[in-house]
């Protein structure tokens, strides 16, 4: 799998897309650092949980959201401009191409996790310093939070590369993976927790700690966010074995 | 609600511990299997030394044919895009693959290059199922179309990309690209390309495995005059060298002047295999050939 692995590497270093995501991601991760340091209550923000949760967190949801799309685009990019047809001719055996893809997309989601947390983390001190508040995370908590955030974040890259090889239309990929992280997670989480918890978003939140009350621990969090990986891969890996490319 | 988290524990436990044995299983599978390819592969690899040498695996056809389709079917619902084909290809010949529009060439293609799967009957590519052949792409060189390239990517970075997929050693890149005449423009992205030069860069990445067999759809499309004869010079020389090559088209003067040989398919049905003297003979020419035997066909 190696030369396939540094290729889809290669791949992901060659076009605008990643830089891109990248931006996009960071540019959402201040912003919404920004609005909610300065829109929340003093006591909205008094305790090391509601920190977490409400402010720093964001660079857990927006990391893993952006690793996300980063997965599925680089499936759904070759459909969209076709350049399948020459990946598949020179790499017939198309699991190949999906674990190739899977792992790439894996080390990038790692990457746009840990930008992600990291960049909150900061932002969210200065926001609050600003603001006089003071921060109550400690450094178990941001190591929880950047460990945990790059984790989900590479495993949710994965599930990216499932869904995009089984939608694989961009448009509808991109636009499923965003009202699922942005809209239904989130009524999942209000109307039925038990459900909702067990959602990849809730998960990943879970894996950097936030909300233990409502969420997973973070080693089980953690656990099922793995299989939720691997079942997206190989339902990727399906679904590219058993259709046609035309 | 102070139990979920253990009762969850519990369960994915399990799930992680079937998963697990299931990895590892398949990955000893993958190890046996990739050992054994290696072996196989370990006999015979010069790249870049010839230009375009004999055809390199021609011998390991068993009937040394370098294709052959054997009642080779497609079909999408009731819709019969291919129509029990059978041909082979000779080595070192240029085959035109004529056919109107929709006749089922493309198709055809794809089943050949494992892109699509065969309702029935098989194609063989240098013996094997295209998907089963090792290091496919230094044995055959497909362009299916012409612009099967990420716009922002520039040429030498799409090269990049195969020739690291393929394990082809990165000399290779300026060689193809010498070849098609590409140099300067290959840092330039995809998009500020003419559609020449996407049919040059197509080339360039067929041929960097340095193939024997070249398959191409409709590569003349859109090409001005001077590019179409440089294809034309191009193909000759490559089969000269004892390279074979299988070329879809419509457009029947481009083919006349190249082809040894053709294969004309109408409604996914195979009307004409013969060399191109035959066809194109005393009275007639190819293109009167072409209409009599595509007669009736809705294009």
């Amino acid at each position: 799998m190696r030369p396939q692995l540094r290729a889809e590497l290669l791949k992901l270093r060659t076009t605008r897309t990643t830089l891109g995501l990248l931006a996009a991601m960071i540019g959402l991760v201040l912003t919404a650092i920004v609005l909610h340091g300065y829109g929340l209550t003093t006591e909205d923000l008094d305790s090391a949980s509601k920190q977490l949760t409400l402010l720093v967190g964001w660079g857990v949801v927006l990391g893993a959201l952006f690793a996300g799309l980063l997965g599925a685009m680089s499936f759904t990019g070759e459909i969209r401009y076709g350049t399948i047809r020459p990946t598949l001719l020179v790499t017939p055996r198309r699991g190949l191409v999906i674990a190739a893809k899977s792992a790439a997309s894996m080390l990038g989601g790692l990457a746009f996790g840990l930008a992600a947390t990291a960049v909150a983390a900061v932002a969210a001190s200065v926001a609050l310093t600003a603001r006089g508040i003071d921060v109550r995370l400690d450094a178990g908590d941001y190591a929880l939070l950047i460990f945990g955030g790059s984790v989900a974040s590479a495993l949710w890259a994965v599930i990216g590369v499932g869904v995009g090889a089984l939608v694989r239309n961009q448009m509808p990929a991109v636009i499923g993976i965003l009202a699922w992280v942005l809209f239904i997670e989130g009524q999942l989480i209000d109307n039925a927790p038990n459900l909702g918890r067990l959602a990849p978003g809730p998960l990943g939140r879970a894996i950097s700690g936030m909300s233990p009350d409502i969420l997973l621990a973070p080693g089980v969090a953690a656990l099922l966010l793995v299989h939720y990986a691997v079942a997206a891969a190989a339902g990727g890996r399906l679904a590219t074995t058993r259709r046609d490319f035309v | 609600m102070t139990h979920g988290p253990q009762n969850h524990g519990a369960i994915v436990g399990v799930l992680t511990i079937l998963v697990v044995a299931f990895l590892v299983g398949r990955g000893l599978l993958s190890v046996l299997r990739s050992a054994k390819a290696r072996r196989r592969a370990a006999s015979a690899h010069d790249l870049g030394r010839r230009r375009w040498g004999p055809a390199p695996a021609a011998p390991s056809a068993p009937d040394g044919a370098i294709v052959s389709a054997k009642s080779l079917t497609k079909q999408y619902g009731d819709f019969v895009a291919v129509d029990q084909l059978t041909f082979s290809l000779e080595p070192r010949t240029i085959t035109g693959f004529l056919g109107p529009n929709g006749a089922g060439k493309t198709t055809t293609l794809r089943l050949m290059l494992g892109l699509a799967e065969p309702t029935a009957g098989e194609a063989l590519v240098l013996g094997s199922r295209y998907a089963d052949l090792e290091q496919p792409i230094r044995q055959v060189g497909a362009v299916l179309e012409s612009n099967d390239f990420h716009p922002g990517r520039s040429g030498r970075d799409h090269l990049r990309v195969l020739a690291l997929a393929a394990d082809l050693p990165p000399s290779r890149i300026d060689q193809v690209l010498d070849l098609v005449d590409l140099g300067p423009a290959a840092t330039r992205p995809v998009k500020t390309y003419s559609l020449g030069m996407r049919q040059r860069l197509g080339l360039a990445a067929a041929l960097l495995g340095d193939p024997g067999l070249l398959v191409l759809d409709e590569p003349a499309n859109g090409l001005d005059p001077v590019g179409v004869h440089w294809l034309r010079t191009f193909l000759r020389g490559f089969a000269d060298g004892g390279g074979t090559v299988l070329v879809s088209s419509h457009v029947l003067a481009e083919v006349a002047q190249t082809v040894d040989r053709v294969l004309i398919i109408d409604r996914g049905r195979l009307v004409a295999d013969a060399p191109l003297d035959e066809l194109a003979g005393r009275d007639q020419t190819l293109g009167d050939a072409y209409l009599e035997l595509t007669a009736g066909s809705p294009s």
